[in-house]
């Protein structure tokens, strides 16, 4: 007896406490605004927005200890990392995150909906990403997934007196969970395979299964679909167009830029820890994820007449790009690693470009209201500022030196050239193609703002708010920064993770 | 021999024989979980529908309960029959309208349907019998209740915390949302 009790005496765990110190502040600060709620009520209001912006602000601050330390933190056997790696994107998510609530102060105050509430998932939403960028464990992953998506599904449906918003709402939440369900019994495989949750003894044991690979393929493609759900890649986009179009238009940014990102981060993770050696599995589905999300995606986007769905649909064209460097990065690790590195300075740059255009996008609708192309035509004539900071961003995402776009495109065909393979060619082609396809349908949008005439002959200029005018400054300047001098994210994304994966 | 020593010597089997009461159980709680889930899906009642739900997923409670893994057994039964399936039942008797007969889906639907289901069906079923037909379990009860408190408060302490932050959020989430106002 007293043997089977010591055999299950607890095991205190060893926690790096420096290492979660982000993770706990965003959790205190997520814990503030719910707690000022319940306390102060309606009277905290004015003030909510603030505080998740600080929050946010706040846990950049253990980020850069953490980035000064340079040290590798291993909790947990492994499945809890904080590397460089874990650091650059949890830096990107929390930009993202801060943007997004600087994007939202007014249009929630205005709309009236529950900010405090609102305020509390966009953290719980960020936290869940920060946990992503440092999850090295099937658990972890999934934990931090649903963390992140399960407020997002609220968020969407936030606009609640709006049959659009709750239809899409109910559509994302529906697929979502369809999309989980099928990761997770991939996940369910994996295990089964190799009798671990950590990614690394999964990948250890993936790469010596040798000949019986038939079940282990099966849990790679469950595990990807999932995540291309995640991301918005052909052919599991179809939720896009209408999510983003019903949802309000702050969650509409945060969805194509953080969410999209952490399921970014997620698939990187797995495939370069855990699937590497299977590159004979993964490299043709990615292959397959980048040329049609490329195709399908601006193809359509030619066709769209509501800005927001323009957006949805260049939003997956752009989730091409981002994946086709995987789709030759199962080459050893000089290959692997620049693979990672320039889907991550693709994710950086691709957060500020698209967050920037939404920041404008939503600037504009608060005079015209409305979504549609034509709304946006001469707002040069009224909105000056706007119109230059859009065409950067627009003109950023197409691809156009000397901004940011630019280089991140440069990176991703660098990638596909260098490997040396036949199909990293084709696909380079498809991507060049695209990116006249992309230019077509972004200069036309800035066309219509430059030389267009407005379509109601109002010349009133549009209020800009204080939050929006940091919000633009903040992705016009990392656009401009890292299209002029791209070393400076380079610096920043030459991270690996095939170190530690082995 | 009589049957008692039977079952007895069924303690002490070499890999390649097979318990035979355990089979004989399994058996039966997977083809009568395979007869309800069919049902289920055909049935035109929403009601019975949530019924047979209860009868699959005692019948995946009974087969955790019989590989010894007990805690994922009660679990199962406490979460899913005990909370899932009465939310279901409350949720179709407060909704009007949808209580009782079902239109159904159309032929094609149906069709579809039933394709990618047996497609599916026959691709996993092969990969899972070419990767486990020669796996065995351990004899040994998997892990007890006690480890798996253990594990979540050690190795696992991060992602259960983060469970509470999810679970908070989508409460709070899912009040604002169904409220009136």
């Amino acid at each position: 007896m007293t043997d089977a009790l010591l055999l299950l005496a607890f095991q205190r765990p060893h926690i790096d406490w420096h290492g979660i110190a982000p993770e706990l502040v965003l959790l205190t600060a997520g814990a503030l605004i719910t707690l000022v709620d319940i306390v102060f009520l309606e009277k905290a209001r004015p003030f909510t927005a603030a505080l998740a912006g600080l929050g946010l602000l706040a846990t950049a601050v253990p980020l850069l200890t953490l980035a000064v330390d340079g040290t590798d933190r291993v909790m947990f056997d492994g499945a809890y990392v904080v590397d460089e790696f874990s650091l650059v994107v949890k830096a990107v998510f929390l930009l993202a995150g801060y943007v997004v609530v600087l994007l939202s102060t007014n249009y929630v105050a205005e709309g009236d909906y529950w900010e405090n509430e609102y305020y509390g998932l966009l953290l719980a939403s960020v936290m869940g990403m920060v946990m992503m960028a440092s999850a090295r464990d099937l658990v972890s992953v999934f934990v931090a997934l649903e963390l992140l998506s399960i407020p997002a599904y609220l968020m969407v449906a936030w606009r609640k007196r709006d049959l659009h918003s709750t239809e899409a709402g109910l559509k994302y939440y529906l697929m979502g969970v369809f999309a989980s369900a099928v990761m997770l019994y991939g996940m369910s495989l994996l295990y089964g395979v190799s009798g671990s949750t950590l990614l690394s003894d999964i990948g250890t044991s993936v790469a010596a299964a040798g000949t019986s690979t038939a079940v282990i393929t099966m849990g790679i493609v469950f595990i990807v679909a999932g995540f291309a759900f995640k991301v918005s890649a052909v052919p599991f986009h179809t939720w896009a167009p209408d999510v983003y179009e019903g949802a309000p238009t702050p969650v509409t940014a945060f969805l194509a830029v953080a969410s999209k990102a952490a399921g970014f981060v997620a698939l990187l993770v797995l495939v370069f820890v855990g699937f590497y050696s299977r590159s004979e599995v993964w490299e043709p589905l990615m292959w397959i994820l980048a040329a049609a999300s490329m195709t399908v995606g601006n193809l359509v986007a030619l066709r769209q007449t509501n800005v927001v769905r323009l957006m949805a649909y260049s939003g997956i064209a752009q989730t091409g790009f981002m994946i086709a460097p995987l789709a030759v990065a199962g080459h050893g690790l000089t290959n692997g690693d620049q693979a990672l590195s320039a889907v991550v300075t693709y994710l950086a740059i691709y957060t500020a470009m698209n967050l920037g255009a939404f920041a404008v996008i939503i600037a504009l609708s608060r005079k015209t209201g409305s979504g549609e192309l034509s709304s946006f035509g001469g707002a040069f004539s009224y909105a000056p500022g706007l119109t230059v900071a859009m065409t950067i961003f627009l003109f950023s995402l197409a691809g156009i030196p000397p901004l940011g776009g630019w280089f991140a495109k440069f990176e991703v065909f660098r990638v596909l050239a260098t490997a040396g393979e036949p199909w990293g060619y084709v696909l380079a082609a498809v991507g060049a193609v695209n990116s006249v396809i992309a230019l077509y349908y972004y200069a036309s949008l800035a066309r219509r703002m430059w030389a267009d005439d407005v379509p109601d002959g109002d010349h009133s200029p549009v209020p800009v708010t204080p939050s929006l005018v940091t919000a633009l400054t903040l992705c016009g300047a990392v656009t401009l920064a890292f299209g002029v001098a791209p070393q400076l994210v380079a610096r920043f994304t030459d991270v690996s993770l095939l170190a530690l994966g082995g | 021999m009589s049957m008692l020593a039977a079952v007895a010597d069924m303690d002490r089997l070499t890999s390649g024989e097979a318990l035979v009461a355990q089979n004989v159980a399994f058996a039966v709680m997977a083809i009568t979980m395979i007869a309800s889930a069919l049902r289920m899906v055909t049935t035109r009642n929403v009601v019975h529908a949530a019924l047979y739900l209860v009868i699959v997923l005692s019948g995946v409670a009974g087969i955790f309960i019989l590989l010894g893994a007990e805690f994922v057994g009660v679990t199962q039964v406490m979460v899913y029959i005990g909370a899932i399936v009465v939310l279901f039942l409350f949720g179709i008797m407060l909704t009007k309208g949808s209580f009782g007969e079902d239109d159904g889906v159309s032929g094609e639907r149906r069709l579809m349907a039933g394709l990618v289901g047996l497609l599916v069906f026959g691709v996993m079923t092969a990969a899972l019998v070419d990767s486990f037909a020669d796996a065995e379990l351990a004899r040994e009860a998997p892990s007890t209740t006690a480890e798996i408190a253990d594990s979540i408060f050690s190795a696992y302490i991060v992602p259960f915390e983060a469970v509470s932050v999810l679970l908070l959020a989508a409460l709070i989430g899912a009040i604002v949302v169904a409220r009136r106002d």
